[in-house]
């Protein structure tokens, strides 16, 4: 009988050492998460079951170090995108919120540690961290108040509204500014990766910087947890940055560098988002199966009666169909030599918002119709279906909401000029 | 110059580890708890004429025993590393590395993966290891 192993993954593209960690993640998952998962629902203040948690996936399984270079004691796993697909598959099928905080640990730091534009200096001052064996959190800091999505609307507003600065003095960047939402932030990033501009209101993209600050630092500080509808093991805070001084190598590559290899950053959130809907997908598919089979209703089980029928079917569609268009992005990614993308390429970066923005669409889609069929059920908080619905919501809104995403797909697809 | 794979290999290998100090120093916590021995299963190919066993038992980043095995039942390891002698050779070389192989999937592996990756330090030490002594292959 088919099970969620069954759906679409190359077996040719993704090694069976990758394929082993996920089943490593999922046992994890079952034996360590899943027993409290109601319960981190409210711990989204403090954190306090969730940070040992992160410790367990960041450290002690080594997600934290995979793509660190094995000088700065990381593992420097090759084909990135097919190890973070898996992880972001497997921890999202037992809590996107999990997953969230977890692959966003190293996210913000890829321009920095992936090849070929690595930043072995700060790898190396960094990287020990890490990969040590104390928990050591990144956190990507983009958003902000009074632009919302503009940061990530490179293609059209060019950094125009990041209102964040980072000013040369001497051999120091100081950092001036206020960013809102960033996963990790509160109290439990050490380390920010700050969207900045040189110069406001500027569009040279020699003026876009990503500068590494720590949390400690002096002038940073941060405000209360935001509580959401769902996505607890996801903290998110302010953070304001009030004259804070950092060394000039901070800043991960120079003009022009730090945006350009920022775009890969962003095709990789876009494929890892797309990830992440197909693994909530894959835990709705096992609730709905199970629950559809168990359930007798006029003398046979719920699952063989059309209506249901038909609902069973968009929901394993919708998984196939996203999981398949996933691979070819993160293959994509991986092997540069075969795609013929450079992967930090502008256009590819559009093209990733069509594939976020369907599965986007998808998990949201299998969840209601989950949730339809399960009636009262699927509300209640015993199956997970409701935690999944109300967890997945916020994949569509981050990364520039599906405003952004629908046309900046288009814009690579039409040739948009105005928009 | 030792033959790889020979016992004589095995034994320059063994006395390598355990004169390197970056595998006593990233080694430490393996195999410590866990199972931490090996049996790399060489598959015939380019000179080598029928399947290899290398079996390597280490544990507190110490080398405790290296040899060529005739019969890989006689031992329990707690990871299983199989390629082919053509794949293994660039590795015992020092011209690719072992890691890379195992996540493209030019090494099959059987065991806790999470150890693998949580100490990856120290597995690239013992691959690196290998390297820093000359050998032989066959077939050249």
């Amino acid at each position: 009988m088919p099970n969620i192993d069954d759906f679409i993954r190359p077996k040719e593209w993704v090694s069976d050492f990758v394929s082993d960690m996920g089943k490593v993640l999922r046992r994890w998952g079952q034996e360590r998460y899943v027993p409290i998962r109601q319960q981190v629902d409210e711990d989204w203040r403090e954190h306090k079951l969730i940070k040992p948690l992160m410790k367990e996936v960041l450290v002690d399984l080594g997600i934290n170090s995979a793509f660190f270079p094995a000088e700065a004691g990381g593992t420097d796993m090759p084909e990135p995108m097919a190890l973070t697909t898996v992880i972001c598959e497997e921890l999202a099928r037992i809590d996107s919120g999990l997953c969230t905080a977890c692959i966003c640990s190293v996210w913000g730091l890829t321009p920095m540690i992936l090849k070929p534009h690595r930043n072995m200096e700060l790898c190396l001052e960094f990287g020990p961290k890490f990969c040590g064996d104390e928990l050591y959190v990144g956190c990507h800091a983009m958003t902000e108040p009074a632009s919302g999505a503009d940061v990530e609307n490179m293609g059209r507003l060019r950094g125009k509204t990041i209102q964040t600065t980072a000013t040369l003095e001497g051999e120091d960047w100081v950092i001036n500014g206020h960013k809102i939402w960033p996963t990790n932030s509160g109290t439990v990033g050490d380390l920010y990766v700050v969207v900045c501009t040189t110069k406001k209101g500027s569009t040279d993209p020699n003026d876009f910087a990503l500068v590494l600050v720590p949390a400690d630092a002096e002038g940073v500080s941060v405000g209360n947890p935001y509580q959401k509808c769902g996505m607890s093991a996801d903290m998110n805070t302010d953070i304001w940055f009030d004259h804070v001084r950092v060394p000039k190598r901070y800043r991960l590559h120079g003009p022009g560098d730090d945006l350009k290899y920022w775009r890969r950053a962003i095709s990789i959130g876009n494929i890892a988002s797309a990830a992440m809907c197909v693994g909530i997908m894959k835990s709705v598919y096992e609730i709905i199966k199970k629950w559809t089979t168990e359930r007798i209703i006029a003398g046979k089980p719920l699952k063989e009666h059309s209506m249901v029928a038909d609902m069973l079917s968009e929901v394993a569609i919708l998984i196939e169909s996203a999981s398949a268009w996933k691979w070819c992005y993160a293959r994509d990614l991986d092997h540069p030599e075969i795609s013929g993308w450079d992967p930090w390429d502008e256009r590819f970066v559009l093209k990733t918002r069509g594939l976020a923005l369907y599965a986007n669409n998808a998990v949201e889609r299998a969840c209601s119709r989950a949730m339809d069929f399960m009636g009262s059920y699927g509300y209640a908080r015993e199956f997970d279906i409701e935690k999944h619905w109300r967890d997945q919501k916020v994949i569509g809104l981050w990364m520039g909401g599906k405003g952004l995403k629908t046309l900046e797909n288009a814009r690579y697809w039409y040739d948009l000029e105005t928009l | 110059m030792a033959l790889y794979p020979s016992q004589e290999w095995c034994d320059e290998w063994k006395n390598a580890l355990n004169n390197d100090p970056a595998v006593a120093e990233t080694g430490k916590n393996w195999g410590v708890g866990f199972n931490g021995n090996w049996i790399f299963q060489v598959e015939p190919g380019s000179g080598l004429e029928k399947t290899a066993y290398v079996y390597l038992e280490a544990a507190a980043g110490q080398c405790t025993d290296a040899q060529i095995l005739g019969d890989p039942a006689a031992k329990d390891p707690g990871f299983l590393v199989i390629g082919s002698y053509s794949d293994f050779k660039p590795v015992v070389k020092g011209e690719k590395d072992f890691i890379e192989g195992v996540v493209k999937g030019t090494f099959k592996i059987k065991g806790d993966m999470a150890k693998i990756m949580r100490n990856a330090k120290f597995i690239r030490a013992v691959a690196n290891s290998i390297s820093s002594f000359k050998n032989e292959y066959l077939g050249e």
